[in-house]
Formats: C-alpha cells, sequence, structure tokens
C-alpha cells in the first residue's frame, strides 16, 4: 500500500533534505577541522548520529503531545537556553547522518522509516521557523549568515541597559578574561565540541553592532559530569551582548560562531551586559547590572569559579577509559534537542544520557582512523557511495556528483516498497556515572519532577493574553494600540533604564533614557 | 573490496579510505548474506530484530581487517593507551637535516599560520606537550616561564587547565578557526596553527614570528606569508 503522505509532503520533506545537505556542507567545510588528543572526536560525532536516528522520532512524539514544535521555538527565543541557533538547527542534520551512514553500510534503504523520517523533518521545519520568527529564515545561511533572532523590544533593553566601559577599565579587562575563560571552560565540559557557545546577531547600535553572547549548561544540571566539579557555578546560561565600534560581524553562522571584520578587536567593545535565563525563567533576568565596578567584581568571581571546575573537570576526564569519553562525547552531541523536553515540562535524563544497545554494537568497528575518515567524508568530500548522483550532476557549493543526504523516492506515493519506522526507543546504557546532583536553575536547585512541573506551571508574559503573535511587522503598524504597549511593558519589566517606558521609544529616546539611568562610562 | 550489497546502487563507487570501504563492504555483505538466508523481502526483514548485526559481527569486522596486518591511525591518546596493538606507532617531529637559514644564518625550524598579529615576535623555550601527563604534571607543578608549547593537537581540551600559562602556541594541525585558535585568541596567547616542523626539539630556544599578520582564513596558503619559528642560542 503507497504512503499517506502527499506529494507536497514529500516535495516539501526533499527541499528540506537538500538545504540542510547543503548548509551543512558550508559549515562542515568552512568552519574547522575537529581533533583532539584528549577525546575520539570524530568517533563519538558518528556514533551520536546513530543514536539520533535510532531515538529521535519517538522521543520528539513525546514532547509534542506536551507542546507543538512551533510553540517551543516560540518559548526558545523569549529566553537562552540550549534550545538556540546551532542546536535546533542542527538536529535534523544528526539525525539525517544516522540515516546515511546505516544506508551506506546497506543496512537501510531510502524508503525505510519514512514516517520517522517525514515526521522528524516536519517537527524541526515547525522549530527551526518559530524559533528564527524575527529574521523570517530558517538558517542563518539563509540570511547571509546572520542571526537577528530578537524583536525591537528586547534589544531596546540590552542597548539601555548595558554598561559603558573602555579597554584598561576593570570591567573591560574582567569582560575579557572571563570570556577566555569560560569558552575554554564551555569546550572542555562538551568534549570538545563547541555546543555550549553561542552567538545571535548582529544588531546596528548607536555606535556600532551588538552581539549577543551566550554560554549554556554551566552548572550543575544536565550533564552528570558536572556534578560536583561544578557545584559552585552559581548560573548555568549566561548572555552577554556586547557592543563593539569600527567592527562589522559579517558572519553569524548556523553553529553560532561568528568572524568580523576588522578581526574582532576586544578593545573595541563599549558597552556589555550580563543576563541569566533559562527554560524556567519568564525572560532575560540582569546579573548584578546596577554598576560597571559590581559586574566587574561578580564576572571575576564568575570567572574563579569557572577556572576551579576547568581544573576539577579536566582531571576527572584525564582518568576516564575511551569508552567514557566516546559516550560523554555521543551524549552531548545527541541530546542537542534536550532543552526543547525541559520547555515542554518532559524532560527524563534517562532520554538523553542513554546510548542505546541498537547503538552499543557498532561501537567495536569505530577505532580513531574508521571514526574520523567516516566522518571526514560523510560531511567533507561527500564521497560515499550512497551520496553520489549521477554523472551530470552538480552539487551546490562542489559541483561534485555527491549530496550529503539523500532525498526521499517518490515511489512511496505508487507502491509498497518502504517502511515506517525504526520502531520504540530501545533499552541501552552509558559507561559513565549517573546524575545525582540537583538541576540549577533560575528557581533555585531543582528535583528532574520539580522542573518538569515548573516548566508546565510557566507562563512567559510576552507570550500570553494574545501577545504571542505581535511581531515586528505587527507593531510597525500599530505603534498605539494597548497590546503593544503592554508587550514592552512586560518585556522592560526588569530594566534599569526602560522599566514601563512602553512601546513608543525609538533609539534616541532610549539613549536619552540610558543616559538618564547612568549606565554610559 | 566494493561490495553492493543487498541494494543495487547505479551511481555508486569505492568510499575514497580504504578502511571506511573495507568496513562498509562487509557489512553490506553480511546484510545480503543474512537477508538472503532468511528468504524475506527487504520490508519484512529490515525491522526483523531476529536479523540485526549483532556486536559480534562489528568486532569480526573489525579483527578481520587487522588480520591483514593493517594498524590504524590513533587520534586520541587514550585509545592507543588502551589498545597498542591496534594502532600505530605516534609519529615524532622530523630532522630533515636540510632546514633553510634566516638572514641571519639561523636555522628555520618550522612555520605557520598566525591565529592574531601580535605586536612582537617572542623567543621561548619550546616545550611539546602532547600527553595527558605533561598536563598533569604542569598542573600540578606549574608551567616554566617562557614556555612555547609545541602542542599536535588543534582542539581546546587536551591543554585546558594550563594553556593560559604558555608565552605562546605552535600548533602542528587545525586552521586558525580550530578550537585551540579561538581560545588563543581570547587569552591573547601569541599562537601559529597548521604549524610544519622540521628538526624542533624539546627543549630548544626558538623565536617566533607572532608580528606577522593574522593568516586568511579564506585565502590560499600563502607560504613567504607565515611565521617562522627560528632555533636561537
Amino acid at each position: 500500500m503507497p504512503t499517506k503522505h502527499s506529494y507536497a509532503d514529500l516535495l516539501e520533506a526533499n527541499a528540506w533534505i537538500r538545504k540542510a545537505s547543503d548548509a551543512f556542507y558550508f559549515q562542515c567545510t568552512a568552519r574547522t577541522v575537529q581533533e583532539s588528543k584528549l577525546f575520539p572526536v570524530n568517533p563519538y560525532i558518528a556514533l551520536s548520529y546513530l543514536n539520533a536516528w535510532y531515538r529521535y522520532p519517538d522521543l520528539f512524539r513525546k514532547i509534542e503531545a506536551a507542546m507543538p514544535a512551533e510553540e517551543i521555538g516560540d518559548y526558545a527565543r523569549e529566553r537562552s537556553t540550549s534550545a538556540n541557533i546551532i542546536t535546533n538547527g542542527i538536529i535534523e542534520q544528526f539525525y539525517l547522518g544516522g540515516r546515511q551512514m546505516l544506508m551506506d553500510m546497506g543496512m537501510l534503504k531510502p524508503t525505510d522509516a519514512l514516517d520517522d523520517v517525514m515526521y522528524v523533518l516536519d517537527f524541526t521545519r515547525r522549530l527551526n521557523l518559530s524559533y528564527h520568527r524575527n529574521h523570517a529564515h530558517i538558517l542563518p545561511t539563509d540570511a547571509g549568515l546572520s542571526a537577528q533572532l530578537l524583536p525591537e523590544r528586547q534589544v531596546q533593553v540590552f542597548e539601555a541597559d548595558a554598561l559603558g566601559t573602555k579597554p584598561g577599565d576593570k570591567l573591560h579587562t574582567a569582560v575579557a578574561q572571563f570570556l577566555a575563560a569560560v569558552s575554554q571552560y564551555a569546550f572542555l565540559k562538551n568534549s570538545e565540541c563547541r555546543l555550549g557557545i553561542h552567538n545571535s546577531g548582529p544588531y546596528k547600535v548607536a555606535q556600532g553592532e551588538m552581539l549577543v553572547r551566550e554560554f549554556v549548561d554551566l552548572a550543575e544540571s544536565d550533564l552528570p559530569w558536572l556534578d560536583g566539579v561544578a557545584a559552585d557555578v552559581e548560573l548555568n546560561n549566561i548572555t552577554m551582548p556586547v557592543f563593539m565600534k569600527d567592527t562589522h560581524f559579517n558572519i553569524v553562522d548556523d553553529w553560532a560562531s561568528f568572524e568580523a571584520q576588522p578581526s574582532y578587536n576586544h578593545d573595541n567593545m563599549y558597552a556589555v551586559g550580563l543576563y541569566t535565563s533559562d527554560y524556567l525563567s519568564d525572560g532575560y533576568l540582569p546579573v548584578h547590572m546596577d554598576s560597571a565596578s559590581e559586574l566587574a567584581d561578580y564576572l571575576d568571581h564568575l570567572r574563579d569559579s569557572i577556572h576551579a571546575a576547568t581544573q576539577g573537570l579536566w582531571k576527572q576526564v584525564a582518568g576516564w577509559s575511551r569508552d567514557q569519553m566516546i559516550d560523554s562525547g555521543l551524549l552531548v552531541y545527541y541530546n542537542v534537542p534536550k532543552d526543547l523536553a525541559h520547555i515542554a515540562g518532559v524532560y527524563d535524563q534517562q532520554d538523553w544520557y542513554t546510548v542505546e544497545d541498537r547503538v552499543q554494537r557498532f561501537k567495536p568497528m569505530f577505532n580513531d582512523e574508521y571514526g574520523n575518515h567516516l566522518i571526514a567524508e560523510l560531511v567533507g568530500y561527500i564521497s560515499l557511495r550512497s551520496q553520489q548522483g549521477n554523472e551530470y550532476h552538480m552539487a551546490k557549493g562542489s559541483n561534485a556528483r555527491g549530496d550529503m543526504w539523500s532525498t526521499i523516492p517518490y515511489s512511496v506515493l505508487g507502491d509498497d516498497e518502504w517502511t515506517e519506522s525504526v520502531g520504540p526507543i530501545r533499552g541501552g546504557s552509558t559507561s559513565l556515572p549517573q546524575k545525582t546532583a540537583l538541576y540549577t536553575t533560575t528557581q533555585g536547585k531543582l528535583t528532574q519532577e520539580q522542573c518538569n512541573e515548573a516548566a508546565r506551571a510557566l507562563r512567559v508574559p510576552t507570550l500570553e493574553d494574545g501577545l504571542r503573535h505581535l511581531d515586528d511587522t505587527w507593531v510597525k503598524n500599530h505603534p498605539d494600540d494597548p497590546r503593544v504597549h503592554e508587550l514592552y511593558r512586560r518585556t522592560q519589566a526588569n530594566s534599569f533604564a526602560l522599566k514601563d517606558q512602553g512601546a513608543g521609544l525609538l533609539r534616541e529616546d532610549v539613549l536619552r533614557l540610558r543616559k538618564g539611568a547612568g549606565r554610559e562610562e | 573490496m566494493t561490495e553492493t550489497g543487498a541494494i543495487p546502487d547505479k551511481w555508486g563507487g569505492a568510499a575514497m579510505n580504504p578502511t571506511v570501504e573495507f568496513f562498509h563492504s562487509a557489512v553490506r555483505k553480511l546484510v545480503a548474506e543474512r537477508l538472503a538466508a532468511s528468504g524475506k523481502s527487504w520490508e519484512e526483514a529490515v525491522g526483523d530484530p531476529s536479523l540485526e548485526l549483532t556486536r559480534e559481527d562489528f568486532v569480526r569486522i573489525e579483527a578481520a581487517m587487522l588480520a591483514t596486518g593493517y594498524r590504524f591511525e590513533a587520534s586520541a591518546q587514550v585509545s592507543a593507551v588502551e589498545e597498542p596493538d591496534k594502532y600505530k606507532p605516534e609519529g615524532v617531529i622530523g630532522d630533515s637535516g636540510q632546514q633553510p637559514r634566516d638572514e641571519q644564518g639561523r636555522l628555520i625550524v618550522g612555520a605557520g599560520d598566525n591565529v592574531f598579529h601580535a605586536k612582537s615576535d617572542i623567543t621561548g623555550t619550546a616545550r611539546l606537550i602532547s600527553t595527558v601527563d605533561v598536563v598533569m604534571d604542569m598542573l600540578l607543578n606549574g608551567v616554566p616561564d617562557g614556555t612555547i608549547a609545541v602542542i599536535d593537537d588543534s582542539g581546546g581540551t587536551l591543554t585546558a587547565p594550563i594553556l593560559e600559562q604558555f608565552t605562546g602556541v605552535i600548533c602542528m594541525g587545525g586552521t586558525v578557526r580550530s578550537h585551540l585558535g579561538i581560545l588563543t585568541r581570547e587569552y591573547n596567547i601569541p599562537c601559529l596553527m597548521a604549524a610544519e616542523l622540521d628538526g624542533l626539539k624539546e627543549g630548544d630556544r626558538v623565536l617566533v614570528e607572532y608580528s606577522r599578520p593574522a593568516a586568511d582564513a579564506y585565502a590560499e596558503r600563502d607560504d613567504a606569508g607565515r611565521a617562522r619559528i627560528i632555533q636561537v642560542d
């Protein structure tokens, strides 16, 4: 019996597959070379793709039973969480990577697990469309490598409240030292991958451009190996809007990394803010921003705790077995959608920190060399057998015969040569210690069940009472509507300079109020 | 060996890498054999747990390659430590004995891509940082002053607890956009990436041209523009 999916559904799904394929090719060939003497990076990346393939369909159905993907995207956009540009955008890449590997091994046809593939593609498309609603693209590559996630109301608050600073002063130095320490820590706690570091923007501001820099999952939270070593790290997620003069951020890409012209020079930073937020906060919460001096002291304090956590974690990791190192990286990659479950209030540690038995069986084959070359061929050279198209084909970006991810054959609309699913999630294991500590949140240290209860009870004010669908396009033509004033007031609730100022502000008003609040240097 | 397995492929060829080709051909062959023996159609067989490949199957596939005498290249230290018989011995810095000399007649023992333009060149002591044990020793006993760390790993984790104490870094891999490049830029520690070394030894005093312009990540390689590593007395 042919599939019940429509021709239009398949056309849409295949276009998303190809967009993902082309975008990932650019990222993988232009951005980095992954290697480490500490972690077997590419073996764990490849194995994470397989875990994604077998487990995402059921887990996404579980999440959507509580909250639709497009609503989760709205919730994610109002705060900084681990549901961000890189993690949301990379979900379908990892899933399709598992599919392609299995096809190349002759264990799968492109017509297999059709209902799962269609669902995961639809879920990720709705999630990313919603998350990127403000700039109306689905990936930063579609926006010319920029990611303006935030509406005017939020950027105004960041600009109005940022604390002025200049090279050589206490805050300027503290920010530089903090950014170095937290970047270092982010790579280590994520087993050499960049998933803990996030950037969005840029936004045009009074003296140049603003980039929103974020670091996530820093404290005792989901990563079980941070239990104990990160007990003194107080904030799980950090958002730092940095304001730069004489700097154009020409690249903010799908992996949330940036490049600037001229090169990023910290001396050009003239203002900065610090916020925290998570799946339990109702927006961005300012952190020690009463004065530049107070913020500098707090950043030094935070840097010290992060430095201690780095040293403690490194000593722990240095004693791990290869299997433990594989599992940590595999799980960090595989669990990129985990905060979607947190937002929906259905998070289960076992869902996101288990290497399923169907994946464990492959491990004996994943020596370093095979892992390195498999990933190089899969996402770089596009040279695997299963990836090759006809002899006339010229792929985007490479003009080669191969495309990274195979599309779904339309034959499924007319015959019965297809299968539905990989089947339900099965059991598994991990070689790493189980999580024991509480979860660090903006509502305190909580148990998993308390996190889920609080998430289900949370109502983000800017998404409630009919405000959810009021975007900048609507605001433009309704500047005096009572609803737009309410939307802006709710965004300004924690602002030093803009509290209760409402929706009528333009930049000169923001700068006047900022000056009045003593936020300039 | 290019095994097509149970699924015909009009346009496919062999994988680029022999290990990938060996493994995937072996898996395809095994799947085809198991499918044929089952008497089932593909759609009946693909989700049948009784026909799934097992851990033992994958053990046998890797063992078959090792039985040819082939040994794998290790990337993580732990891999070769746990299974030394499976991996090739680790390479060392070569010494051609034919190094060029600079304008002052000193040996040029390497060159690399500058991550950022530093205010001046730096002279220091080259110390090879390539194992967990070396990092642990420096973590516990301190990094000697003036250390120019020679690292064969472009990642940001091996040297995580001591990176900020280096005077300079020379990395034998990666690109200026690798994790180590990102971190040295954040720490403002001068760094060369993708360095090619010839005759550099542990403890050598070297001058590194960190004041050369930063490498352009998108440009073709410019050998003349690379920063040199010069052996000094």
